[in-house]
């Protein structure tokens, strides 16, 4: 369950399974604009964390940003802005530019929404929905790992810059092998730490087995049905709109 | 004016629990300090904060009279060196001889200049059989040497080292004491986080004890 609703996780996955559809299936620019309001809404009304995750993707978004200028440059089609005879902006670019980012827009609202739940519901969920217990487990395993990875990659950028070397101003050639360092730490480390972690977990009696009880189980409420009622047919309209 | 100055200084990883409040400490760069106290009494911090690693929530840290908020951590590596509490921390390379050599590598060193450094490095620090080996695969005592060794390649004047003995058994505690004097007679400064008081007195001459954040005691020998 989560902590501000009582709705089911797998009710949000299915609802996160919608948006994602809509936001790949839908082209028109004024059905992705108002998919990608419903997301925010529904992020709001679940009260996701929008603000912290814009902080923590700020870099991820300005390369989308540059992603989508780069697409309305090399898009050809009617000229929207041009200079000696050669067209830099063309309305089929710019078309493209704005669907990339709504579309984006929409990923990382919905992905918020999953994030109002823990890892262990969520991996309940998926297990009660028969998905076979080691995949979910991994899932889990995978979702906790995450933070962790982040803080090495900090970790290792410190480290190297306490060895004197000034990372934002080296020559590229040095910068690519630097990274290339910067991914072996990663790797290895984490290799080894799954390695020390399934060991600690088999000494204590652990083996991933298909059958097992559990003590936090899931169970869909009233409000759940119709939210994933509500949410499937509104992506059918939406689905049913955009290829009429 | 003192080589680190820590002025008034709060510091806390999350908002309302603080490590320090006004805490002030000032340190010279001849000096050898120990730095003791209880597990969580926030000496791993104070050595960060020192190193510019973290930068304080309030107040000052003051190194080579600058302000640590506006030196790039690279400009405090190249005089500073750290030695992290876990040694894995700081290892990046495929092998012992690039985890020495790479620095310098990427600041374009000639290799016949970078190999004899690390030979000298590697025969010091007792590494020399192992130059191929993954430095994430050795012992720990082993990575507690290589990480040491990395720190030193770089010819830092200031050291800080966090716990730089665990791992390591009497006869390499020995021969780490015995480095850290060279490089005190060679006039490089250092301050050792530790709980191993018995190595630190041998060396140290200034002797600050810190517990919930706070310097208990602040002793020179």
């Amino acid at each position: 369950m989560t902590r501000e609703h009582n709705l089911d996780p797998r009710t949000k996955l299915v609802i996160v399974l919608c948006l994602s559809t809509l936001g790949i299936a839908v082209n028109n620019l004024a059905l992705l604009s108002a998919i990608a309001l419903l997301s925010y809404v529904a992020a709001s009304l679940f009260r996701a964390n929008l603000k912290r995750t814009f902080r923590k993707i700020k870099s991820l978004i300005y390369m989308l940003l540059f992603i989508a200028l780069v697409q309305s440059i090399f898009t050809r089609g009617e000229p929207l802005l041009s200079a000696g005879g050669f067209a830099i902006l063309t309305v089929n670019g710019v078309e493209r530019a704005l669907q990339f980012i709504l579309r984006m827009a929409i990923v990382i609202f919905s992905a918020t929404i999953i994030g109002t739940s823990s890892s262990r519901s969520i991996i309940q969920g998926l297990v009660q929905w028969k998905l076979p217990y080691d995949i979910a487990f991994m899932a889990a395993l995978g979702i906790r790992f995450l933070p962790m990875l982040r803080e090495e990659i900090r970790d290792s950028l410190v480290a190297i810059q306490l060895r004197g070397i000034d990372i934002k101003n080296i020559p590229i050639k040095e910068r690519i092998s630097l990274y290339s360092y910067l991914f072996n730490p990663l790797l290895v480390g984490t290799l080894l730490k799954a390695e020390r972690l399934s060991i600690a977990m088999e000494m204590r009696g652990f083996r991933a087995y298909d059958k097992r009880t559990s003590y936090l189980v899931l169970k869909f409420t009233k409000l759940d049905y119709l939210i994933m009622f509500f949410s499937i047919a509104i992506t059918a309209v939406f689905l049913i709109i955009s290829y009429m | 004016m003192h080589y680190i100055e820590i002025r008034d200084v709060d510091f806390e990883y999350e908002k309302g629990k603080s490590v320090f409040q006004n805490l002030s400490l000032n340190i010279d760069k001849n000096e050898t300090i120990a730095l003791m106290g209880p597990n969580g009494s926030g000496k791993t911090t104070l050595g960060k904060l020192m190193a510019g690693i973290l930068k304080p929530t309030k107040g000052q840290v003051n190194v080579f009279s600058r302000d640590t908020r506006g030196i790039p951590l690279h400009e405090i590596g190249l005089r500073i060196g750290y030695l992290f509490q876990n040694p894995e921390k700081q290892f990046f390379a495929n092998t012992v001889y690039d985890e020495l050599g790479f620095v310098m590598k990427i600041k374009g060193y000639d290799e016949e200049y970078i190999k004899e450094k690390v030979e000298e490095k590697l025969e010091l620090f007792q590494l020399k059989g192992l130059v191929n080996h993954s430095p994430f695969l050795l012992s720990q005592g082993e990575k507690q040497r290589l990480a040491i060794a990395a720190v030193l390649m770089n010819e830092p004047e200031y050291l800080i080292l966090d716990e730089p003995t665990t791992g390591l058994d009497k006869k390499r505690k020995d021969m780490l004491l015995n480095l850290l004097f060279m490089l005190k007679n060679q006039g490089i400064g250092m301050t050792i986080i530790s709980h191993d008081r018995r190595f630190v007195e041998r060396i140290c001459s200034r002797f600050i004890y810190i517990s919930r954040g706070e310097i208990q005691y602040d002793e020179r020998a």
